[in-house]
């Protein structure tokens, strides 16, 4: 076990050198170093500029120095815990991230903690019956919401609870402190979209479960039937589901930008599509490394999971 | 009918319009603000004019005081909050904006389009338009502790003019002539230019000349050009960081895309009260609040904030359905679909004439926009520029396109591909795909290229076909100078006509303003046959604030003004 993280782990720092360098080697490109320019100085001023001071514009910006020095000198400032400075924002890469990283935890607790129980209570509901009129309602719920795309789902639980109903506010840009309100519509949203696709995976476990031989055998030794769903079938049920939900971190993480963008919610999503827009490179590269740790970390944690509620796997 | 008559201390171009004006040959309006230009006080100009002046405070450029103001508040607003680098190089109005209160300006310019003394006090131009000579208030201090005295403004001059700072204020026509050609030239093959000797003449701590090359009649307008904000000279890049300025609020929180927080100052740095000269400020705290364009609306109907920049024309109808009231201003803003007049296909005239004939400009108007804005004539002047010359309408003729495109080798239509980058919103989108669906009939095939508003700025000045958002500016002489003369840093489709130069260098040099209308009008012929563009309408500003914002006036440039908003 200690060696699949011992390794998962060298995994991840290898992947995050060679993502770093690859990015650093794509921005150093004149066209980035011309989108950071457009960015802070304007379309019209760049092309006024002179080929002359363009250069004096680079060097004050510290984009003239060759790509491996720069690089150096921030994987030597990152091993120190500092991850440069936003050319856009104007302030320390690390407090940035941690700010868009912590409001991006709330939003995936609460979608986390609604999703899980209605899409694995909906899903066990389900698959318990394959075929059933319940089955068939549950099914037809999870793949309708699921099929809508977020920016649908957002813009109609927008018109009807915000701008038709007013319960909850139309955004969520917290302008005047933190509104759990304004966190409503996001969450909504999100567990809309993914409840079905989780629910789905459960309900398809469930319905394999409840057709083996060994929960057929409980049934028929007279065991009640709520104690065979809960002591024989459910631990292997959600196996399957269990690595799903650990992944739909990632998604959380950087799948969510349309949700963040369009609620105005400052997460990591909208950082990172901010930074991309503008050319950011020093945020672009922190908001990699820890998208690449997120993923490797949630693979680790789903392989470990795995390991712990199927007994047939085992680490030598 | 006039109630007073230019004094002998009014310009000689006063005197002429005075006398144009009554001859019905100029507007009224127009009058106004030509007075106003040429140091005429703006209530003299109204008064002569025989139009009630909008009530100003003596001598000021805000309204006067409101009795029934009640002091205190925040006024937050729904803005993007943008990165303030330097103001010199501000490529956005909203940055203005978020630095409008704490820096300010030499002039300003009001929602009547009349330009009054802001940090200075008064100005005069000579009879040829050549000297202007700046006298700044007094006693106007920064929030140092210092007083503002020309050194300053001539240190914020030298600046701008620097081309290492590569500020956009070198496009004015006032800044341009101040400056001449070294004779060199760079990599580029563009000419380097440097500060005229003596184009900048401290005449003594508060007055200040400009001694110009050529003759410039908008030289007050061009400084409040939002670039043009007069900088503290212990500047350093960013601004944000701190931010001295000589306005009555100070920035006390900047987070770029999340918000910008000004707060009414009241001591200087060297701890005595700091006494605004404009008067009696209302609010305490302005706030600016990110919200992209598509969502400040949905910040407004959350009651989040008290106004927005702005909203879209799809918008209108959400927001004719919330508690607010709308503002809207008629501009010159625009988007420019021009065509590269070097580059294949477009370097045939007759392919440029072909498309642009194919396309009803009023109908591509009035789907786009229902409620203000005017019809595009193709040459970039607007209905609202005080210089605009009305030419003959245009008309659509699926015909001659179809001639003119066999004749150019393309009997069987063409294929032209537009860049669409909707840096201004959705309607520009909007309005190129109701281009596209009137080509067709000429058999011009137009496909929309649509990219992120960041990557067409990145190609804005390098495409062949491209749909460019071109902000207000008050003079259709100016517009025309910054992107079409033949070789000028913005002359986006590389265009060279000579006599187009020609035309536009005698409406400039033409002091007469009614003589220099007709003339702009060969300027605007002369374009608009050369086929450079499609420029099918300018759009109205829409914005909305609550009701319990008073004293709230829209400006056609989407300045923000607030120093006499309050908060019922």
């Amino acid at each position: 076990m200690l060696k699949l993280i011992a390794s998962r782990l060298l995994q991840m720092l290898l992947i995050m050198v060679v993502v770093s360098l690859l990015l650093f080697l794509i921005f150093d490109s004149d066209k980035f170093k011309k989108q950071i320019a457009v960015a802070e100085l304007g379309g019209f001023a760049v092309s006024a500029l002179s080929e002359q001071d363009y250069e004096a514009w680079l060097e004050k910006k510290g984009l003239n120095v060759a790509f491996y020095e720069r690089y150096a000198k921030w994987a030597s400032g990152v091993a120190h815990g500092n991850l440069g400075r936003s050319f856009e924002k104007n302030e320390p890469v690390l407090s940035l991230v941690a700010e868009r990283l912590t409001n991006t935890g709330i939003l995936a607790f609460w979608v986390f903690a609604l999703m899980i129980p209605l899409s694995l209570g909906l899903g066990i509901v389900a698959g318990m019956k394959e075929g059933s009129k319940r089955d068939r309602v549950v099914s037809f719920v999870a793949v309708f919401t699921t099929s809508l795309p977020e920016i649908a789902t957002a813009i109609i639980v927008t018109v009807v609870f915000a701008l038709g109903l007013r319960w909850v506010p139309a955004n969520s840009s917290m302008v005047n402190g933190w509104d759990w309100r304004q966190l409503v519509l996001p969450v909504m949203t999100l567990v809309l979209y993914d409840f079905g696709y989780v629910a789905r995976m459960t309900r398809a476990s469930m319905a394999e479960v409840m057709t083996s031989q060994y929960i057929r055998t409980a049934v028929l030794k007279g065991l009640p039937y709520r104690r065979v769903i809960m002591r024989h079938a459910l631990r292997n049920a959600l196996i399957a589901p269990f690595t799903i939900i650990v992944l739909q971190l990632n998604w959380l993480l950087s799948g969510v930008v349309v949700v963040e963008v369009f609620f105005q919610y400052a997460g990591f999503g909208k950082l990172l599509l901010d930074a991309a827009l503008f050319g950011d490179v020093y945020v672009i590269q922190a908001a990699t490394l820890v998208a690449v740790c997120v993923a490797v970390v949630s693979q680790i944690i789903s392989d470990v999971g795995y390991t712990l509620l199927n007994p047939r796997i085992r680490f030598g | 009918m006039a109630s007073r008559k230019p004094g002998q201390s009014d310009h000689p171009v006063v005197h002429s319009a005075f006398a144009q004006m009554r001859s019905g040959k100029l507007d009224r309006r127009e009058f106004i603000r030509t007075a106003a230009l040429l140091g005429t006080s703006a209530t003299a100009a109204y008064a002569m004019a025989g139009l009630k002046s909008p009530a100003n405070a003596a001598g000021m450029p805000f309204s006067p005081d409101d009795p029934k103001a009640k002091m205190g508040g925040i006024l937050k607003i729904a803005m993007a909050v943008q990165k303030m680098e330097d103001p010199a190089t501000y490529s956005w109005v909203q940055m203005s904006n978020q630095s409008r209160h704490t820096l300010e300006y030499l002039a300003m310019t009001g929602p009547d389009n009349v330009t009054r003394p802001m940090l200075a006090e008064s100005w005069t131009a000579s009879p040829d338009l050549k000297t202007w000579t700046f006298v700044l208030r007094k006693g106007v201090m920064w929030h140092t502790g210092e007083e503002f005295t020309t050194e300053h403004v001539a240190w914020n001059f030298n600046r701008w003019l620097d081309p290492k700072t590569a500020s956009s204020n070198v496009g004015l026509s006032v800044c341009s002539a101040l400056v001449e050609e070294t004779g060199e030239k760079d990599a580029k093959g563009k000419a380097i230019k440097r500060v005229a000797k003596n184009a900048i003449e401290i005449v003594d701590r508060y007055t200040i000349r400009l001694n110009l090359n050529k003759p410039v009649l908008s030289a007050p307008e061009d400084l409040y050009n939002y670039p043009a904000a007069m900088a503290h000279p212990g500047f350093k890049a960013p601004i944000s960081d701190n931010m001295v300025g000589t306005g009555p609020f100070q920035l006390v929180t900047m987070k770029v895309g999340d918000r910008c927080i000004l707060r009414k100052v009241k001591t200087m740095a060297d701890g005595k009260p700091f006494t605004y000269w404009g008067g009696p400020v209302y609010l305490d705290e302005i706030h600016y609040y990110n919200f992209d364009a598509d969502n400040q609306l949905n910040g407004f109907a959350s009651g989040d904030v008290d106004g927005v920049y702005d909203f879209n024309v799809e918008q209108m109808d959400l927001a004719k359905s919330l508690p607010g009231v709308i503002h809207i201003a008629r501009t010159a803003q625009t988007i420019c679909c021009r065509m590269r007049c070097d580059t294949k296909p477009f370097d045939d005239k007759r392919v440029r004439q072909a498309i642009v004939m194919s396309v009803d400009n009023s109908k591509v108007k009035s789907l786009v926009y229902t409620t203000g804005g005017d019809v595009g004539e193709n040459h970039h002047v607007a209905p609202v520029h005080p210089d605009y010359f009305a030419l003959p309408p245009l008309k659509r003729d699926i015909e001659g396109a179809k001639k003119l495109l066999k004749e150019a080798g393309f009997p069987n239509g063409i294929e032209v591909t537009i860049d669409v980058g909707n840096t201004d919103g959705p309607w520009h989108q909007t309005a190129c795909e109701a281009m596209r669906d009137q080509m067709k009939d000429a058999g011009i095939t137009l496909k929309l290229n649509v990219i992120p508003g960041a990557k067409y700025w990145e190609i804005w000045d390098k495409t062949t076909f491209g749909c460019t958002a071109w902000t207000h500016r008050p003079l259709g002489t100016m517009v025309m100078s910054l992107g079409y003369r033949t070789g000028v840093p913005w002359n986006e489709s590389h265009y060279s006509n000579p006599a187009f130069d020609k035309a536009l260098d005698a409406a400039e040099a033409t002091l007469d303003v009614a003589a220099r209308k007709e003339k702009l009008g060969v300027a605007e012929k002369i374009l608009q046959d050369d086929a450079v563009m499609i420029l099918p309408l300018f759009r109205p500003i829409y914005t909305i604030v609550a009701k319990a914002v008073n004293g709230y006036v829209g400006h056609p440039t989407q300045y923000h003004q607030f120093n006499k908003v309050w908060k019922g």
